[in-house]
């Protein structure tokens, strides 16, 4: 499903997101404390998906896809010393990102799919199409 | 995979927080990939976890090729018998002490870090730690490393040569893979000291280090103590520690056990992001003997500037905010008049390369022009 071309005031919005998402890191000391019980570092194993990472390339207020590798689980947050909200961050940069058209494709499937079926797999043998059900 | 520039700047700074420029990163999975991806360029930089607090792992001018050894993670090769354990660097010093856990063992070096920290890049630091007064630093605990050199080839080197590459801060070449020595995990409990002048301080560590038993001695300044809330006057936290389930009982074991000994040693692992998140971000690491510790103190003290340290090994960390860095080279001046070392853990990095004396610089380079005669390592950082 492509995206529509965003409207000016998701622009706006999504500027405005991302300028928040940044700021959330002006006190970030870059210690690297928030990777140690990041679960999608702990498989991946590699900085840029840590969340010391997402948070260099948002204080850049740069739109990545990379921002899709969390799974809001906010360990970061439980190990940050300075209470950091790397997640609410994260999860500013991929509103932001939805809002200019640039979200997951699979995501935007799975939206899609919810809508015409009631299921995230696009599965049309549902029983009550009317009653949403998941995994 | 070939990351973008965006992606490319988060391996371009380290916990020093100083900023340069990275050609490509490579993540290698196994020896192989790492010997490869040296040979392929002309310029390296290792990183572990990034840290370090010197900026070693910094690439520099855009030329050099960053290599994130956190991939290789693997575990192998424990032997009971001699209690040993043989890790590829990119593990993590936690995850190392998870699996030991269950043979009732440990590596006891323990920097403040250790939930993140590699052991190659310990290895490349030679990290010290809250419990160097009995454990030392972290070549005490190598057996060998192997490492690649500029050539890509791989070479297995011994304690006569380990001083080569531990320490060196990956101007010599690539830690792959270390054979580490174990010590038998303790029952630790711990007391919080309070501490009315400095010269107390000195008395009350003198007397500390003569029981065997104590495996930390850690300072805090009275401005910290405060904004930890340990209340008035110096801190100390001392740590003891006896074999596990000893039924002599520990020898002179501290009051805090359990869970109130461990929310101790957590709050001193957070002392130095909490200095940094004040504002406090530039933290050093001089060492000096205990004679001389007044002496500095009174200094740092003068000028406002928090400390806290492994004080029972002379290690103390001044922490200066961005109005106070241009005291820096006068402290070093100073704990240099008072026969100290300017880094006793963190390492030289970029951000102390000034601050070395001619006649170690001379050393390094020669070690360096042996190790790395192509000149790819970590260029432009310690010497
Ligand atoms: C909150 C905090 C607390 C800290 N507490 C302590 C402490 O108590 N004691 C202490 O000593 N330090 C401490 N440090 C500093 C730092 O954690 C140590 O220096 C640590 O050993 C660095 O490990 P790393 O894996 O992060 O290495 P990095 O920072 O990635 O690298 C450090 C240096 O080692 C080199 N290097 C890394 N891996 C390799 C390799 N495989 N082969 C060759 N060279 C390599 C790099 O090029 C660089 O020069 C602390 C840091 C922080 C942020
Ligand atoms: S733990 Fe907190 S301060 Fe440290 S790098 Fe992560 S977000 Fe920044
Ligand atoms: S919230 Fe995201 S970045 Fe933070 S620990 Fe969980 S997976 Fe990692």
């Amino acid at each position: 499903m492509p995206s529509d071309k965003p409207s000016k005031a998701d622009r706006i919005a999504a500027a405005n997101l991302m300028e928040e998402a940044s700021e959330v890191f002006d006190n970030c000391i870059s210690c690297g404390m928030c990777k140690s019980l990041c679960p999608v570092f702990k498989i991946l194993k590699e900085e840029r998906v840590s969340p010391r990472g997402k948070g260099i390339v948002l204080s850049d207020k740069v739109m990545d896809k990379i921002l899709f590798e969390c799974t809001m689980c906010k360990a970061c947050e439980e190990k940050c010393p300075l209470n950091i909200k790397v997640c609410e961050a994260v999860m500013k940069g991929r509103e932001a990102m939805v809002l200019k058209g640039r979200g997951l494709k699979s995501n935007e499937e799975m939206i899609e799919n919810v809508r015409k079926c009631g299921n995230p797999f696009g599965d049309k043998d549902v029983k009550d199409p009317e009653k949403l059900y998941c995994c | 995979m070939k990351l973008n520039k965006n992606l490319i700047k988060i391996y371009e700074s380290d916990a020093s927080r100083l900023k340069g420029n990275a050609k490509e990163v490579v993540h290698p999975r196994n020896v192989a990939e790492v010997r490869g991806a040296v040979a392929n360029s002309a310029r390296v930089v290792v990183r572990g976890a990034g840290t370090g607090l010197a900026g070693g792992a910094v690439p520099q001018n855009g030329m050099d090729v960053v290599l994130d050894m956190s991939k290789m993670d693997g575990i192998h090769g424990f032997d009971k018998e001699r209690n040993t354990v043989e890790v590829e660097a990119g593990v993590i010093l936690d995850e190392l002490q998870g699996y030991l856990a269950r043979f009732g063992l440990e590596f006891p070096v323990n920097p403040s870090s250790h939930a993140v920290a590699t052991i190659g890049g310990m290895i490349a630091t030679d990290a010290v730690g809250s419990r160097a007064i009995k454990y030392g630093k972290t070549s005490n605990w190598v057996k060998w490393v192997e490492i690649v050199d500029g050539y890509g080839e791989v070479h297995k080197k011994g304690i006569t040569e380990l001083s080569d590459y531990s320490g060196m801060e990956g101007i010599t070449g690539v830690i792959v893979r270390a054979c580490l020595k174990l010590a038998p995990r303790k029952d630790r409990s711990a007391t919080l000291v309070k501490v009315e002048s400095l010269e107390d301080v000195v008395s009350v560590v003198r007397e500390l280090k003569r029981n065997s038993a104590v495996s930390m001695i850690e300072f805090f300044d009275k401005g910290i103590s405060k904004e930890l809330e340990l209340g008035e006057g110096y801190h100390l936290i001392v740590e003891y520690e006896s074999p596990r389930d000893d039924p002599a009982g520990p020898d002179g074991a501290g009051a805090l056990t359990g869970k109130e000994y461990e929310d101790l040693i957590k709050l001193r692992d957070r002392v130095y992001p909490f200095v940094a998140g004040e504002g406090y971000t530039r933290i050093e690491d001089p060492k000096i003997m205990i004679d001389r510790f007044v002496k500095l103190m009174t200094w740092l003290e003068a000028r406002k500037i928090p400390v806290f340290g492994h004080v029972g090994v002379g290690i103390l960390h001044p922490c200066f905010n961005h109005d106070q860095e241009k005291l820096v080279p006068e402290m070093m001046a100073l704990v240099k008049r008072l026969g100290g070392q300017v880094s006793g853990e963190h390492g030289i990095g970029v951000l102390k390369k000034g601050f070395v004396e001619i006649n170690d610089q001379k050393i390094l380079r020669n070690v360096k022009k042996r190790t790395d005669p192509l000149n790819k390592f970590n260029v432009g950082k310690v010497v």
